[in-house]
C-alpha cells in the first residue's frame, strides 16, 4: 500500500525512459536550446506581421485609398516614407524594434511602447484571471467526469465542456453580463474597477498596472475586493473557453491513467476510486495540460480582444479593436508584435515546466 | 481515507463560501454604500462617451475636450449657471471702451495652481497663441474679428477688433478660444501634450487635474485659488469617466457606479431610463445641430474632380435636400428626442428661420422626388450619382449608424444616388475631415455660445472651421453685418437673410436639432443648473 502510494507513477509502470536513454545534454542544454529558439520564432513572427500588414499596400493607402485625391495621397505616403523599397522599410523597422522603438500611433500620436506598457498590464491581469478560471474549473470537473465516467455527471460535464469551447467568447461574455450584471445586479457591468479604486491604485508609487497586485501591495483590501468583483465576469467569459478544453483533456488522461497497472493494483487492494483519481491519477494527467496551456495562451489572447471589448476592460485587446477601427496601422502592428512575443515566451516557459515535470519531453 | 475526503470536501466548501462572500461584499454599489463615487461624500462622478482630442486649447474645438477645459482653465467671460448671458468671470470688468476696443480688467491676486501669477500678459499669450498656432482642429476661426491684443498693465488688457461693435465677442471669450493658460508652461508656437500640461499644472479654473488617464479617467479637485464668478464648486472633487459603449454608460448610472451620465446616451437609452425609478432623466434646451457637410472640392462634380461643374454639384446638393426625410429619421431613429432642422440655425434661437422647408422637398418639410429629379434634369446630371458618404460612429452617439443607414436608404430609394457609406473613428475622422479626405460627411455642432452667429461665422466665412472650400462674398457680408448690427430687430432681419443665402448654396445640409440630456441618480442635485442655453457642462454645480 505504502509503496503503491508513494512511488512515482512513471516508475511504477516502468514505461518511462531513464536518464541514460537521453540523447541530449540534460536539462540545461534543453533550456538553452529552447531559449535560443525564441529569437528566430519572434523574428519570423515579426517578419510575417510586417509583410502581411503590407499585403494590401501601405497603411495610408489602406486607410485613405480612394478617399484622397491621388496627389495628396502620394504626398502623405512620401512624407511617411512608405514609398521607399519595402526591404528598406523592413530593415529600418527591425532596427527600431531592436532599440525598443515601436513608433508613434497614427491616430492619437502616442508612443506605441508607452501604450503597450500601459495597457499590457491590464491584459496580463485578465489572462492570469482567465487561466485561473480555466484551471479551477477544468481540472476538478475533468477529474469528476473521469471518476464518474459514462454516468450522468460525466455526460453533463462533457456537454458543459463542449458548450464552453464552442460558445463564442463575446456571446458568453454578453450572456454573463446580462445575467449577473443587468438582471441580478450581483456584479459590475464593465471596467476594471470603480473610479475610486482606480484613482487609489493609479496614485500608488510605481504601480504595476495589474490591479490586484497593486491592491495587495498597498494592503488595500477594499480595492482588492472591488477589483476581484470586476474581474469575475471577464475572467469567466475568457476562462471558460479554455476550461472546456482542459476538462476534456483531464478526463481523457485520468481515464487513461486509471487503466494503468499500478492503479489496477491499488484498486485490487481496496483503495477507493475517489482516492485513486485524486491522489494517483491526476499527476500524470496534468502533464499534457501544461503543454496545451502554452498553446491556449494564443487562443486566450485572441479571446481577450473580444472579452475586453465586451467588458470595456481597457487592455491591449480593447486598444487593438479601437486602433483597428481607427485604421491605425502602426499601433496595430505594435500590439500584434507584442502579443507574438508573449506567446513565444510563454511557450518557452511552458516547455521548461513540462521538461521539469516529465523528463521524456527532453528527447 | 474518510478523513481526507471529508477534509477535501470541507476545503472546497470553505473556498466556495469565501469566494461567494468576497464577491457578494464587493459587488456593485447599488445600495449606495460602496467605496466608489458614492462613498466619496464630496465627490461626484460624471460618465461620458465623448473623447478628449487634446487639453491644449489651441488644438481642439470639440465638445469632449472643451468639457474638460471648462473645469480647469479660467475664462475672462463666462455665463452664470442657468443663463447664457456672458458676464465677467476672472475679469473684474469687461466692456467696449470704443467700437473696436474691448477692455478687460482682471481681478487681483489671480494665480495658477503651479503658483505662477495670472496676469494680462498670460491673457495676451493665450489668445495670440490660438491665432498663431492656427491648428486645423483648433478654434482660431472664432477669433476672426480680432486684430490684436494689447497689454496696458498687469491687470488690464485691450482686445482690438477689426469690425466695431462685435456683439458676440464677449461670448467668444467665454468659448473654445477663451481659456487662459500659463505662458510659463505652454510653448507659444506649438501644441503641448496632455501629460506635459498635467505636469505643468497651468490650471486656474474651478478645478485642478489631480490624475489623468487620457480618455479613461480624469480626477479633478476643487481649486481653492479660483476667484471667478462661478465660485466654489458644490463638490470637493469630481471624476470624469470615459466609456466606449453607451450601453455600459447607461448600465453604470443605473447601478449607481457613476452619479451622472452625460453625452451621449442613445434615444432608446433615454426612453428606457425614463422608466427607471432609481435615476432621473434631465433635459435642457438643445442647441445641437446634426448636418451633412459638402466638400466643394471633392464632392461629386466638385472643383477638383475631373468632372468639375459647379451647377451640377449644386444640383446634387439640392436633390439631397429634397430627398431626405427628416421626420422619419427623427421619429424612427431618435424616438422624438431630435426634431427636423430646416435651417443652419436651430429653431428657437433669436433670428432663426426655416428657409429649407420652403426651398426643398414638398414645401412643407416632407421629401419630394419630383423636385429632386428636376434639380438633376435642370443641371444635366445623369442619375445615379455615386456618393462617398462618411459618418462617425463614436462621437455623435451610436445612433449615427442607424441615422446614416436611413439616409443611405432614402437617397438610394430615390434612384438618383448610389451611396458608398463609410465610417471612421473620431480621432482620425476629426483630423481627416479637414484634409479633404471626405467628399460628403456627417458633422454635429454643439454651440460655444448661445447666439445664432455661432451657427454662421464658424461655418460659412472664408477659411472656416469646416475647411470645405465654400466661399460666397454676399454670405460673408451678411454674416459680418449681423455681427455688428446693434439694433436687435435689424440684426434679426440680417440673420434671416444670411440663413436664406446659405440655404441656397447648401454648403451644409441641416438635418436634425436635439436636446441636452443627462441622467443622474435620484440623490444627485444641480444637474438642471448646467443644462442651460450656454451649453456648458459645469461639474461645479452638481452635488449629492
Amino acid at each position: 500500500m505504502t509503496t503503491l502510494i508513494e512511488a512515482p507513477p512513471s516508475d511504477a509502470d516502468g514505461l518511462l525512459p531513464t536518464k541514460k536513454k537521453s540523447s541530449g545534454g540534460g536539462l540545461g542544454q534543453y533550456i538553452l536550446i529552447r531559449f535560443l529558439l525564441i529569437f528566430p520564432t519572434i523574428f519570423i513572427l515579426v517578419t510575417l506581421v510586417f509583410f502581411l500588414m503590407r499585403i494590401t499596400g501601405d497603411p495610408i493607402t489602406a486607410a485613405l485609398g480612394g478617399r484622397l485625391p491621388p496627389e495628396q495621397l502620394a504626398d502623405r505616403i512620401h512624407a511617411a516614407g512608405y514609398d521607399r523599397p519595402i526591404f528598406v522599410q523592413y530593415f529600418e523597422y527591425l532596427g527600431q524594434l531592436i532599440t525598443g522603438n515601436f513608433g508613434t500611433t497614427l491616430s492619437d500620436n502616442r508612443q506605441v511602447s508607452e501604450m503597450l506598457t500601459t495597457y499590457g498590464s491590464a491584459t496580463l491581469e485578465l489572462s492570469i484571471n482567465a487561466l485561473l478560471v480555466a484551471l479551477l474549473v477544468g481540472i476538478p470537473l475533468g477529474m469528476i467526469a473521469a471518476h464518474r465516467r459514462d454516468k450522468a455527471p460525466d455526460a453533463v460535464l462533457r456537454i458543459f465542456a463542449i458548450l464552453c469551447y464552442a460558445t463564442p467568447v463575446f456571446f458568453a461574455g454578453m450572456l454573463l453580463k446580462l445575467t449577473f450584471s443587468v438582471w441580478l445586479g450581483w456584479l459590475p457591468v464593465a471596467g476594471r474597477a470603480k473610479t475610486s479604486t482606480e484613482l487609489a491604485l493609479t496614485a500608488l508609487q510605481a504601480p504595476t498596472g495589474v490591479y490586484w497586485l497593486d491592491a495587495l501591495r498597498s494592503g488595500n483590501m477594499a480595492a482588492l475586493g472591488d477589483v476581484t468583483a470586476h474581474a469575475v465576469l471577464p475572467a469567466l467569459a475568457l476562462g471558460l473557453l479554455t476550461a472546456g478544453i482542459f476538462l476534456r483533456l483531464v478526463r481523457t488522461n485520468v481515464i487513461g491513467t486509471l487503466g494503468k497497472d499500478y492503479v489496477e493494483a491499488g484498486r485490487s487492494r481496496g483503495v477507493s476510486e475517489f482516492r485513486l483519481v485524486t491522489k494517483h491519477a491526476y499527476k500524470p494527467a496534468l502533464i499534457p495540460i501544461i503543454t496545451v496551456m502554452g498553446l491556449q495562451i494564443a487562443v486566450m489572447l485572441g479571446g481577450a480582444v473580444l472579452t475586453e471589448t465586451t467588458f470595456e476592460w481597457k487592455g491591449l485587446g480593447f486598444q487593438l479593436a479601437t486602433y483597428l477601427t481607427a485604421r491605425d496601422f502602426v499601433a496595430v502592428q505594435g500590439i500584434v508584435v507584442l502579443l507574438a512575443v508573449i506567446v513565444a515566451v510563454t511557450n518557452f516557459i511552458v516547455d521548461i515546466v513540462a521538461a521539469l515535470i516529465d523528463p521524456r519531453v527532453r528527447y | 481515507m474518510a478523513m481526507n475526503k471529508k477534509a477535501l470536501q470541507s476545503a472546497i466548501a470553505l473556498a466556495g463560501v469565501s469566494a461567494f462572500a468576497l464577491t457578494a461584499c464587493t459587488g456593485p454599489s447599488g445600495g449606495g454604500t460602496s467605496s466608489g463615487s458614492a462613498a466619496g461624500g464630496g465627490t461626484i462622478t460624471y460618465g461620458t462617451t465623448d473623447k478628449v482630442v487634446t487639453l491644449d486649447p489651441a488644438g481642439s474645438y470639440d465638445a469632449g475636450s472643451f468639457m474638460v477645459m471648462n473645469q480647469i482653465y479660467p475664462f475672462l467671460m463666462n455665463s452664470k449657471p442657468g443663463t447664457a448671458d456672458s458676464s465677467p468671470d476672472i475679469a473684474e470688468s469687461a466692456s467696449f471702451t470704443s467700437p473696436t476696443e474691448y477692455t478687460v480688467k482682471l481681478k487681483s491676486g489671480l494665480k495658477f495652481a503651479n503658483g505662477h501669477a495670472l496676469t494680462s500678459s498670460d491673457v495676451k499669450f493665450s489668445i495670440d497663441r490660438v491665432v498663431k498656432i492656427n491648428d486645423d482642429n483648433g478654434p482660431a476661426s472664432l477669433l476672426g474679428n480680432l486684430a490684436s491684443v494689447e497689454v496696458k498693465d498687469d491687470s488690464t488688457v485691450v482686445f482690438k477688433l477689426k469690425e466695431g461693435n462685435d456683439q458676440v465677442f464677449p461670448g467668444v471669450l467665454a468659448a473654445n478660444a477663451g481659456p487662459i493658460v500659463d505662458e510659463e508652461v505652454f510653448p507659444a508656437d506649438k501644441l503641448m501634450s496632455d501629460d506635459e500640461i498635467v505636469k505643468g499644472k497651468p490650471f486656474a479654473g474651478q478645478y485642478t487635474i489631480e490624475s489623468y488617464k487620457k480618455n479613461e479617467l480624469i480626477s479633478l479637485k476643487a481649486n481653492p485659488d479660483y476667484k471667478g464668478m462661478l465660485g466654489k464648486p458644490a463638490n470637493d472633487s469630481a471624476t470624469i469617466k470615459y466609456y466606449a459603449d453607451s450601453n455600459n454608460l447607461k448600465l453604470d448610472v443605473q447601478q449607481g457606479n457613476i452619479d451622472v451620465a452625460g453625452r451621449s446616451l442613445t434615444a432608446t437609452d433615454a426612453a428606457d431610463l425614463e422608466k427607471d425609478s432609481k435615476v432621473k432623466v434631465h433635459k435642457g434646451p438643445g442647441g445641437e445641430l446634426r448636418y451633412i457637410v459638402f466638400n466643394f472640392d471633392t464632392m461629386p462634380f466638385g472643383a477638383k474632380t475631373p468632372e468639375a461643374d459647379p451647377a451640377k454639384a449644386l444640383a446634387v446638393r439640392q436633390a439631397m435636400a429634397s430627398v431626405v426625410d427628416r421626420d422619419a429619421i427623427a421619429s424612427q431613429v431618435y424616438k422624438g428626442t431630435y426634431l427636423p432642422a430646416y435651417s443652419v440655425v436651430p429653431d428657437g434661437f433669436v433670428g432663426a428661420i426655416k428657409p429649407l422647408k420652403d426651398m426643398y422637398g414638398d414645401g412643407n418639410g416632407k421629401p419630394s422626388l419630383d423636385k429632386a429629379k428636376k434639380a438633376f434634369s435642370d443641371a444635366g446630371v445623369t442619375a445615379p450619382v455615386t456618393l462617398k458618404l462618411q459618418y462617425n460612429p463614436d462621437h455623435y452617439g451610436k445612433s449615427s449608424g442607424d441615422e446614416y443607414a436611413m439616409i443611405k436608404e432614402q437617397l438610394e430609394k430615390s434612384g438618383l444616388f448610389k451611396v458608398d457609406l463609410q465610417s471612421t473613428e473620431w480621432v482620425t475622422y476629426n483630423k481627416d475631415r479637414t484634409k479633404d479626405v471626405y467628399p460628403v460627411y456627417q458633422l454635429g455642432w454643439f454651440p460655444d455660445y448661445s447666439d445664432a452667429d455661432n451657427y454662421l461665422t464658424p461655418f460659412f466665412i472664408p477659411g472656416n472651421f469646416l475647411k470645405n472650400h465654400y466661399e460666397n462674398a454676399s454670405v460673408t457680408d451678411l454674416i459680418k453685418k449681423q455681427l455688428t448690427t446693434v439694433d436687435k430687430s435689424a440684426r434679426e432681419k440680417v440673420l434671416g437673410d444670411a440663413q436664406t443665402a446659405v440655404a441656397k448654396d447648401l454648403s451644409t445640409l441641416p438635418l436634425l436639432q436635439g436636446a441636452q440630456l443627462m441622467v443622474a441618480g435620484k440623490d444627485v442635485q444641480g444637474v438642471d443648473k448646467t443644462l442651460d442655453a450656454s451649453f456648458k457642462t459645469r461639474l461645479g454645480v452638481i452635488s449629492k
